[in-house]
């Protein structure tokens, strides 16, 4: 099953993806600090879907995807930012750095579930 | 000086009680996401808004709860300034009020920032923006 990880400082929306993603064919995993998950990837995890959010303590989306860019195998990893921020400014940085996605809280679950089918190529 | 006293007791007390309020609204909301992942209950379009809702209140407390900070250790240097100065301290009283209504502009730029969709028009596009 493809690996999905995700990534945000808040456990509750931590929770509501977990719940909306459960019954989705994709192995999951979370995490509150960038810095951990980056770490698991340095170490030989390789995620086929990132999912992050920007605004976090210590590392913030935008550097995260800065990292991942810079290793070799996340440097093409399709990774979607699931945020409150909306600011164009944010979402041209974003792009620059290859993001694949912008997406915007408070999510809706089908529209999630879309976007992971639509990354990922799941069957519909 | 004692009128900045009860202004940064106040502060403080803002503070305190909104990370109260950010630890006891994310304790509600864990509590009850354990008992519906305990109990295989499935998540729909309204709950998982709220359990998205506790995210953008605790972003929109941490930004305050930073103005805050930012203010009362503006109302510090001040109170110094005032101690040592009266001369400095007249300058300082500007310098003070720029400071609190720069933190204030602050606090409420990120207001707008960080409330996701309630910050879009109604009729805004709801579709997820793909690069």
């Amino acid at each position: 099953m493809p690996l999905v990880i995700f990534v945000d400082d808040s456990e509750t929306a931590l929770a509501s993806t977990r719940m909306v993603t459960n019954a989705m064919p994709i192995e999951v995993k979370q995490y509150t600090e960038a810095t951990v998950a980056l770490a698991e990837i340095k170490a030989g995890m390789t995620p086929d879907l990132i999912i992050t959010d920007l605004n976090m303590p210590v590392m913030n989306g935008l550097e995260f995807l800065k990292e991942l860019r810079s290793h070799g195998a996340t440097s093409r990893t399709p990774t979607l930012m699931l945020t409150t921020e909306t600011k164009t400014e944010l979402k041209v940085q974003g792009k620059a750095l290859g993001l694949t996605g912008w997406i915007v809280k408070p999510f809706n679950p089908a529209q999630l579930k879309q976007a992971i089918t639509r990354v990922l190529r799941l069957p519909a | 000086m004692l009128i900045l006293k009860s202004v940064d007791a106040l502060l403080e007390h803002i503070k305190d009680v909104q990370t109260n309020i950010k630890e006891l609204s994310s304790d509600s909301l864990m509590k009850m996401s354990t008992y519906m992942e305990k109990n295989g209950l499935e998540i729909d379009d309204d709950i998982a808004s709220s359990f998205q809702y506790q995210d953008i209140i605790t972003q929109q407390l941490d930004a305050s709860i930073e103005a805050i900070n930012s203010m009362r250790s503006s109302i510090e240097v001040f109170s110094h300034a005032f101690k040592s100065d009266e001369d400095l301290a007249n300058g300082s009283l500007q310098k003070l009020q720029d400071k609190l209504n720069l933190a204030l502009q602050e606090a409420k730029e990120k207001k707008e920032r960080f409330s996701g969709k309630f910050s879009q028009a109604e009729d805004a596009n709801d579709e997820i923006e793909f690069f």
